[in-house]
Order: structure tokens, then C-alpha cells, then sequence
């Protein structure tokens, strides 16, 4: 069964006098475990996509099922609480909260989720010892590099237990260093954790490492492969 | 840790944050002190009278409220005299004969009002014998004595030891003239009283009206002027037959000046807490607005939009109670201070004398009055926090996330 499944799914705007159809009648479905890129140009539908997929947005048309659950109906209290316990986030622009240290951001979203204290402060320990920060568990994001203040969002996202995982853009802030080494454990916490990721991104650093590439175009799939380069490391 | 989130958020632009405590300090502190001036004013114009004249309540015949006459005596005004003085609030009691009449010099005459009194239990009930300013409080041995207000010596331009006639209806009829020696010259906060009251010995007076011992008013001090309630509703229910009333009652126009001043005053510190309001709105409103993204963040991640809402409204409530509780231990320092030196009004001194008020203007704010201020703050907090607050919750987080 796949983790993520949409179902015809469209997404029109009708600000303007003409709809536009940012997303258009689109049939995807992600397995577990997948490290997937939705990749194309500006406009294309990407950002969109995710916003659907982790439940930021509604469809106007079709079926979003994720972990089995029909989100299309939710009402949005409803999709906050499901976010909140299948969704992982990492973003753009990290948004870690400002006035917190590593450490508090990491516990935040367990706090959210009634997770006794304990317990909160062993996981987000863990996790930020599994990104390699370990020694900046009392930084606050201003204290931190973009690199570090990323991996504490994947931290972050992570130590919630989600479903999956999703990353709009991931490396768009990022010099190549930070960007190959927060890729390096992604990939790593997949392999290991068989923790699903689905990106959005343009970046080519991103695409070469996914391992399965989705291509949108105007709103719809144009093309859904394996990325060749994965496959023949894999073989 | 939702809490200590709402609590750095507030110090995440402190410059922003001490300025609305600051705003809603200062706005309070004046507030409190403006009030604590009126309240002051108008416990030194009671205060004033009720040590004056009034005492804190009195007993008269029911007849006597209708013509004020001599004839309208309290019955067994021994008995109530006793009965009084056997309550453990009552301080003072002193019974006092009523003459409408006129006061005469060499010179020129004058209509007063003659208050026979018994000197010594005056004084427990009123302060006049701390206000003569020339010569003494019925100190000599002589008989027919009289303690005037200096503008009534200046009227008819007496001095100590000056003789004066006062004249004034007997018991049956008759007009009857006494001469008097001044041998006091008083002078209070009020020049009206002053010139329109003379004191003299009630034994000297019951001589020339030549009747037995008689009393027109009994005047009660007590305590504590907390307790008026407590003493002059049972006595008034004791002696139904006569007629008992309290300063409020007494003196109506100081019991409306009271109604107007807390009117005035609950106006003024509603005017104040309502420009805070809009102080406290517009500073959560640019600190909602500002953080558009991060609410989005918190939104997307699985934040319930209650507890944003109640995040904002416990940053909104802890900003106001800081400002809240600074501007009224500000207003506390001041109201004490001002309360205990007073504020100098001599340059009004004239007009003043026609408000029974003295030339010291000492402040006072009742205790009882902080409390439901304070909740009042934290009322118009949450008031100035729902439109931000509500803001912040209708965020579209997707929309949110991407803002800068």
C-alpha cells in the first residue's frame, strides 16, 4: 500500500478572471521509504503539490490519502492535528523559532504531541546528536550557521516519529558544503530509519541524490522516473 | 514551555515591548494619582466638616427639621446621650441648642446661627477648639462667653474681649438680647461658616432663655468613618421617634460632589484604559504582523490555533500586568509621598476657604480601589489582544509560511 496516494487531484485558483489550475488532475503515490523529488521549473505546481500532500492546502478536485486517511475533507483543526502526528517539515527557510534553543525547537513539536518531558528531552538529544550537533544543543538559530539551523529542522521534524517527512527547497539557502552534508544525512536517516522523504526542489544537488524523480510541468506529471544515477549505485 | 515561548516573545523586541509597559505605567500612574487627587480633595472637604460642625451623625426632633425652631427639643435627650455613650464605636457625643439670630457690634449686625454647646464634650466631637487663632476656647472663668469666626469679627469688627449683642426668639415668643465677650476668635477651612456661626456655653444660653436643660442636637463622632453604617442604622432604629442622619444625609451636596467625584473619576480611568486599549492592540498587532511566518510555522507544524490564540493573549496579559502593576506601584510611592507632605494650594488660598478645603492638599486613594483596577488592565488586555490574536489564527499556514 502506499504511503501517500493523490487521486485526479486538482488545485485551481480562481483570483483572476481566468482559473488557474496550479495543480491538474495529478495521480501519484509515493511508497515508504521513497527518497522522491518533485522537481520543475518556477510555477510549475511544486510548491503546491506539497502543500496538498502535507495537508498546508486542499485540493479542489480528487483524493489526497495519506498513511491510509483521506485528508481532502479535513477540516483545517483537523489537518493541524494530522500534521502534527504523520508530517514531518523541514523548510526553506529553516523557521526554526528564534527564541528557542536547539534543543527546545527539536522538543517543541513532542510538546505538541503530550510527550512527557523525559522523553522529550532524551529524543531531541538523540536526534541532535544524530545531525551532528550535539555540542550546540543550547544554541539559539541565531547562533547557529543555515547549515545547522537545517539540520536542526530535520532534527526537528524527525523526533516527532512522522510518517514522512517533507522538504520544500531544502538546500535553496545553503552553500555547497552545508547542502552535500545535510543531503548526507537525509539520505543516511533513510537507509537507516526507512524514513521516507518527498522534496520540492530545483536544485540540482537535490535531484542527483533522489531516487526517484517527479516532473511537473503547468500543473501536471511529466514525467515520473527512477533517477538513473541511484539505480546504477544501487546496482 | 508554551508559556515560556509567550514569555520570550515579549522580550524579543524590548525596546517595543518596554515602551507599551511604560505606556500602560505612566498612563495608570497619572490616572491613579489624578484620582488620588480628587478622592483626596474631596476626603479633606469631609473630613473637614464632619471635624468642623458635623461630627458623623446627628439627632434631632423630627419637628426640627422643618423650621429649625428653639421650641423643637429632643425628648429625654439624657437617655439618648447615655444610651450612645455606651457603644464602643462612639468617640464623642455633645448636645448642642440651635438659635437662629442676630449678632451685633457697635458697629454694624450680622444674622448667625448660636450653637450652645458644653465645651468639653465639644471638643470630642469637633476640632473648632484647634482652630482659634486669637485668644482662648472658653478658658476664662466669666460667664457669657462667645467663640467667633474671624470673618464675622472682621464684619463687624470685633477683637477679643469686644462686647457683642446677639439677639434671638425665646421659647415663647419674646426676642431676648444677650451681651457677650469675645473671647475667642476662630478660623476654619470654610469663611462661610465662619461668618455665619458663633459659639457659646449652653448654660449661659438656657440663662437667658430661662428654661431647664435643653437640646435641639445631638452630634456623635465615631471611630472611623467605616463605621457609620454600622452605628447610626441601629440607633436610628432605636430611637424611631427622632429624627438620626448621617454626614451623607446632613450635608447633601458633599454626598453629590462624592457621587459625581467617583462618576468623574471611573470616566477618567475609563478614557485612560481606553486609549491603552488601542496602545495594547496596535503594539500586538505589529508583533503579530511581524511574525506572520513563524505563526505559520507553528500552524503547519501542528500548533492548535487555540493555543496560538491563547499564546497571544498570554504575551498581551503579561506585557499589560507588568505595565499594570509598575504604574500602580508608581502611583502607590507618589499618593504616599503627596499624602504625607501634601501638595501646596496657598496661592488658591481664598478660594479654596469657600470649599471647606485647607491649603494642603494631601492624597488618598482607598485601597479597594487597586484591586478591580488591576483586573480592569488585565480586561482591557484581553480585549486589546482578540483582534491580533484572531488575526493570527485566520492565517493560511502555507500562505504564511512563504511570507518575509
Amino acid at each position: 500500500m502506499s504511503l501517500i496516494e493523490l487521486n485526479q487531484v486538482s488545485k485551481i485558483y480562481d483570483e483572476t478572471i481566468v482559473p488557474i489550475r496550479a495543480v491538474d488532475n495529478v495521480n501519484l503515490k509515493i511508497g515508504k521509504g521513497e527518497f522522491t523529488s518533485i522537481v520543475g521549473p518556477s510555477g510549475s505546481g511544486k510548491t503546491t503539490m506539497l502543500n496538498l500532500i502535507g495537508g498546508l492546502d486542499q485540493p479542489t478536485e480528487g483524493k489526497i490519502i495519506v498513511d491510509g486517511t483521506d485528508i481532502s475533507t479535513y477540516k483545517p483543526d483537523a489537518l493541524i492535528n494530522f500534521r502534527l502526528h504523520h508530517i514531518g517539515f523541514v523548510f526553506q527557510a529553516y523557521n526554526l523559532i528564534p527564541v528557542f534553543t536547539a534543543k527546545e525547537n527539536v522538543e517543541f513539536i513532542m510538546l505538541l504531541q503530550n510527550i512527557p518531558k523525559s522523553e522529550r528531552e532524551k529524543r531531541a538529544v538523540e536526534f541532535l546528536e544524530a545531525v551532528g550537533l550535539k555540542d550546540r544543543i543550547n544554541s539559539t538559530p541565531a547562533e547557529l550557521s543555515g547549515g545547522q539551523q537545517q539540520r536542526v529542522a530535520v532534527a526537528r521534524a524527525l523526533a516527532s516519529q512522522p510518517s514522512f517527512v517533507l522538504a520544500d527547497e531544502p538546500t535553496a539557502n545553503l552553500d555547497s558544503v552545508s547542502a552535500e552534508s545535510l543531503l548526507d544525512l537525509m539520505e543516511d536517516l533513510n537507509h537507516k530509519h526507512n524514513m521516507t522523504f518527498v522534496f520540492s526542489t530545483h536544485d540540482q544537488r537535490v535531484i542527483k541524490r533522489a531516487h526517484r524523480i517527479v516532473t511537473l510541468q503547468d500543473g501536471k506529471i511529466k514525467k515520473d522516473e527512477m533517477n538513473p544515477a541511484h539505480a546504477k549505485s544501487e546496482a | 514551555m508554551l508559556l515560556t515561548l509567550a514569555w520570550r516573545n515579549i522580550w524579543r523586541n524590548k525596546k517595543r515591548s518596554l515602551i507599551i509597559i511604560a505606556a500602560i505605567a505612566v498612563g495608570l500612574c497619572c490616572g491613579l494619582f489624578a484620582s488620588a487627587t480628587m478622592y483626596g480633595m474631596w476626603d479633606s472637604m469631609i473630613n473637614t466638616t464632619i471635624d468642623r460642625d458635623l461630627g458623623h451623625f446627628q439627632i434631632h426632633s423630627k419637628d426640627f427639621e422643618d423650621e429649625k425652631l428653639i421650641t423643637d427639643t429632643i425628648p429625654n435627650f439624657e437617655n439618648v446621650l447615655n444610651t450612645l455613650k455606651t457603644n464602643k464605636y462612639v468617640t464623642g457625643v455633645s448636645s448642642r441648642i440651635l438659635i437662629e439670630g442676630m449678632a451685633s457690634s457697635a458697629a454694624t449686625s450680622n444674622g448667625v446661627r448660636i450653637i450652645g454647646i458644653n465645651p468639653q464634650n465639644e471638643k470630642d466631637v469637633t476640632s473648632i477648639y484647634k482652630q482659634v487663632i486669637n485668644g482662648s476656647y472658653f478658658t476664662e472663668d466669666w460667664k457669657n462667653q462667645i467663640a467667633i469666626g474671624e470673618k464675622l469679627a472682621d464684619n463687624l469688627g470685633l477683637h477679643i474681649k469686644s462686647k457683642i449683642i446677639l439677639s434671638f426668639q425665646g421659647t415663647d415668643g419674646s426676642i431676648i438680647y444677650g451681651a457677650f465677650r469675645v473671647t475667642g476668635i476662630f478660623r476654619t477651612e470654610s469663611s462661610i461658616f465662619d461668618k455665619s456661626n458663633v459659639f457659646v456655653k449652653e448654660n449661659d444660653l438656657q440663662n437667658l432663655l430661662n428654661s431647664k436643660q435643653i437640646s435641639n442636637e445631638i452630634v456623635v463622632r465615631l471611630s472611623s468613618v467605616q463605621v457609620v453604617d454600622s452605628v447610626y442604622i441601629p440607633v436610628k432604629n432605636q430611637f424611631s421617634n427622632l429624627s438620626v442622619k448621617y454626614w451623607g444625609e446632613l450635608a447633601p451636596e458633599l454626598k453629590l460632589f462624592n457621587d459625581m467625584l467617583m462618576t468623574q473619576m471611573n470616566i477618567f480611568l475609563g478614557i485612560i484604559l481606553f486609549a491603552l486599549l488601542f496602545g495594547i492592540t496596535n503594539t500586538m498587532l505589529m508583533s503579530v504582523m511581524e511574525r506572520v511566518r513563524e505563526f505559520g510555522v507553528l500552524m503547519a507544524v501542528g500548533m492548535k490555533r487555540s493555543r496560538v490564540f491563547f499564546m497571544i493573549m498570554f504575551e498581551t496579559i503579561s506585557l499589560s500586568f507588568i505595565g499594570g502593576i509598575t504604574g500602580v506601584i508608581m502611583a502607590l510611592i507618589l499618593i504616599q509621598y503627596f499624602g504625607s507632605v501634601g501638595i501646596n494650594l496657598s496661592a488658591f488660598t481664598e478660594g479654596l476657604s469657600q470649599w471647606s478645603l485647607g491649603t494642603r492638599l494631601y492624597t488618598s486613594l482607598p485601597f479597594s480601589f487597586y484591586p478591580p483596577l488591576v483586573l480592569m488592565i488585565l480586561v482591557t488586555a484581553v480585549l486589546g489582544a482578540f483582534y491580533p490574536a484572531l488575526k493570527a489564527i485566520k492565517l493560511n499556514p502555507a500562505n504564511a509560511i512563504r511570507t518575509y
